[in-house]
């Protein structure tokens, strides 16, 4: 309001200052006489203008037209226009009787002269009228996108942190059962078994704070996470690692490539009867940090393309690296599916 | 005692799930399997009175194994933690354990078994076991129609229709496909509750509502549903004599 009220009043004087010098100017050029008389004339307009184009404006704030529809807005507005040109007038001739009580009669009547008066006035009031309006629909369009803006920047945000929170219940569950099972079986892996499903626990709750962690952290989580699923699946779950050394400090958005790899578990080697292998890669390529995700399976074209977990990894990826990261998912030499991320280097 | 089958696909679930039923001495696990074919194979050669079922497994999910079964036995699913799975419990009022099972829970689940064991032996079920694949009126089968899924005893089914390859069955207010013939059917069905009313259908005979006479001296059933059945002339012959007995 305080910045819109410092603009209305630079254009209110800046726009009666220019029709003043427009009509002094108008007067030269016609040769007219530049006389005291009209000097005054002018600054009479002027100053009567912008008074009851203010009260105006208090009005049309104080009644809340600007909200109405156009339609609405539109026979009021023709009303009010109507009624403020004829105020004009009157508080004008007022004004000028007082300055000179011998002006009244000149060559017009009365009646006449009250409505060439009336006419003239509609010629500034109607356009700063149409200004006005113009000029808060604009402003009314412009805080609309802001807000718009706004909720979309904060719907990503709760996105952001419900993903990244996210540890599925199912897996959390089976291993608690595993490990019970284990306890009486093998308490020696029954005990690294809670240490490994305590890491995993404690960085996804950590995660939520961080926008990236360093890759080896990341890693350290799916090992873990692999060698409870392997308590699991046992015989029927491999895993393999080709990791580069150098890429173990580059930066990725936490708990990403924990999701991808428990979908390589829960699509992939969960529904093979046999079981399979997961293969994770990572390794510089062309000035990008890959990751690479392969898994026994065939690729559920039915339902993948567009499920909630490739969506929000793709989201993440963008708002986190812009245009530059990618991330897809196909299926390679017919029996294994590979999940591919492009990160570029920082 | 009671013989049981356990159908999970992780060994060690197995292994903890028969640690918890020692304390249940007339449970005896005659028979385990990995996934729902071996599943199926067990069930059908040891003929068990329990099985518990973990629903998602490699191949097929438990509910996809019980739907092939002709015959359903008593079963508690096992599962960790499945909003799918519990939804369909929910609507279907089946007994489920979530894993880590809570030893009071399966003594619940066993509980409830015994009580309902209990109460078909009373309602005279003693009668003939003689030949085994004919199924009996108060089998269940296991429907499995979409998302949904139900156990029906047979005695609650009054209509059998035939659409294609597929049977629909009718009871209370479902009417579900499953993927078996009518003629494929009315071999394994009790002949003396099941009718075969003409070439699309076939009646439970303890189901009819009314009967009306039709064209050409055949017959008009309502069965309690509302459904109306025509008997067709030469069934009409043999469905009076039934009847007359």
């Amino acid at each position: 309001m305080r910045k819109s009220s410092k603009y209305y009043w630079w254009l209110q004087i800046g726009g009666w200052g220019l029709l003043a010098l427009i009509l002094i100017l108008i007067n030269l050029l016609f040769g007219q006489r530049v006389d005291e008389q009209f000097l005054v004339g002018v600054l009479v307009k002027v100053l009567v203008g912008i008074l009851v184009t203010h009260l105006f404006r208090i009005y049309i704030h104080y009644s809340g037209w600007l909200q109405l529809p156009v339609e609405k807005a539109l026979l009021r507005l023709v009303i009010g226009v109507l009624i403020v040109c004829l105020l004009d007038t009157v508080i004008r001739i007022r004004v000028i009787q007082w300055l000179d009580p011998n002006a009244g009669g000149s060559k017009y009547l009365f009646s006449t002269r009250f409505l060439l008066m009336t006419v003239e006035n509609g010629l500034y009031i109607i356009p700063w009228t149409l200004i006005f309006f113009f000029f808060h629909y604009i402003e009314a369009n412009r805080k609309q996108q802001l807000d718009t803006l706004k909720l979309e920047a904060l719907v990503k945000e709760l996105e952001l942190k419900t993903i990244k929170s996210h540890i599925n219940p199912h897996f959390i569950f089976n291993a608690l059962n595993s490990i019970r099972a284990l306890i009486d079986e093998n308490p020696l892996r029954a005990r690294t078994a809670i240490t490994e499903l305590s890491n995993i626990l404690r960085s996804s709750m950590q995660t939520e704070k961080q926008e990236t962690v360093f890759f080896e952290k990341e890693l350290d989580i799916v090992k873990d996470y692999l060698a409870l699923e392997h308590i699991r699946f046992e015989d029927r779950l491999k895993v393999q690692y080709d990791i580069a050394e150098d890429t173990l400090t580059q930066p990725v958005p936490p708990m990403m490539l924990q999701t991808l790899v428990e979908n390589a578990i829960k699509h992939g080697i969960s529904k093979q009867v046999n079981g399979g292998t997961v293969i994770i890669v990572s390794r510089m390529k062309n000035n990008y940090h890959q990751v690479l995700i392969r898994n026994t399976g065939k690729l559920d074209q039915s339902a993948n393309e567009d499920g909630f977990g490739l969506i929000s990894t793709r989201n993440r990826l963008q708002l986190l690296f812009g245009d530059h990261a990618n991330f897809r998912i196909r299926e390679v030499n017919g029996n294994m599916v590979e999940a591919e991320l492009h990160i570029p280097l920082t | 005692m009671i013989k049981a089958v356990i159908i999970d696909d992780e060994r060690l679930a197995r292994n903890e799930l028969k640690k918890l039923l020692l304390e249940f001495p007339e449970i005896e696990v005659i028979a385990e399997a990995a996934n729902a074919n071996e599943g199926i194979e067990k069930i059908d050669s040891l003929n068990p009175d329990l099985v518990f079922l973990d629903i998602q497994m490699p191949g097929k999910t438990g509910f996809d194994m019980l739907a092939e079964l002709d015959k359903a036995p008593d079963v508690i699913f096992t599962t960790a933690y499945d909003d799918y799975a519990l939804k369909a419990f929910e609507v279907n009022a089946l007994d489920y354990l979530l894993k880590p099972v809570e030893p009071r829970r399966l003594a619940d689940a066993l509980h409830k078994l015994h009580l309902e064991e209990n109460r078909e032996k009373e309602g005279g079920e003693d009668e003939i076991q003689a030949n085994r694949s004919l199924l009996h009126e108060h089998d269940q089968v296991f429907v499995k129609d979409g998302e949904r899924c139900w156990f029906v005893k047979l005695s609650d089914i009054r209509l059998f229709e035939s659409v294609g390859n597929y049977a629909k069955i009718y009871f209370g207010s479902n009417k579900p496909l499953i993927l078996k013939s009518l003629n494929a059917l009315e071999e394994r069905l009790d002949e003396k509750v099941f009718f075969r009313a003409n070439r699309k259908h076939i009646v439970n005979l303890r189901l009819i509502e009314k009967i009306e006479p039709y064209f050409n001296g055949g017959l008009l059933l309502e069965m309690k549903g509302g459904e109306k059945i025509e008997v067709s002339r030469r069934q009409t012959v043999k469905f009076k004599e039934m009847m007359s007995l």
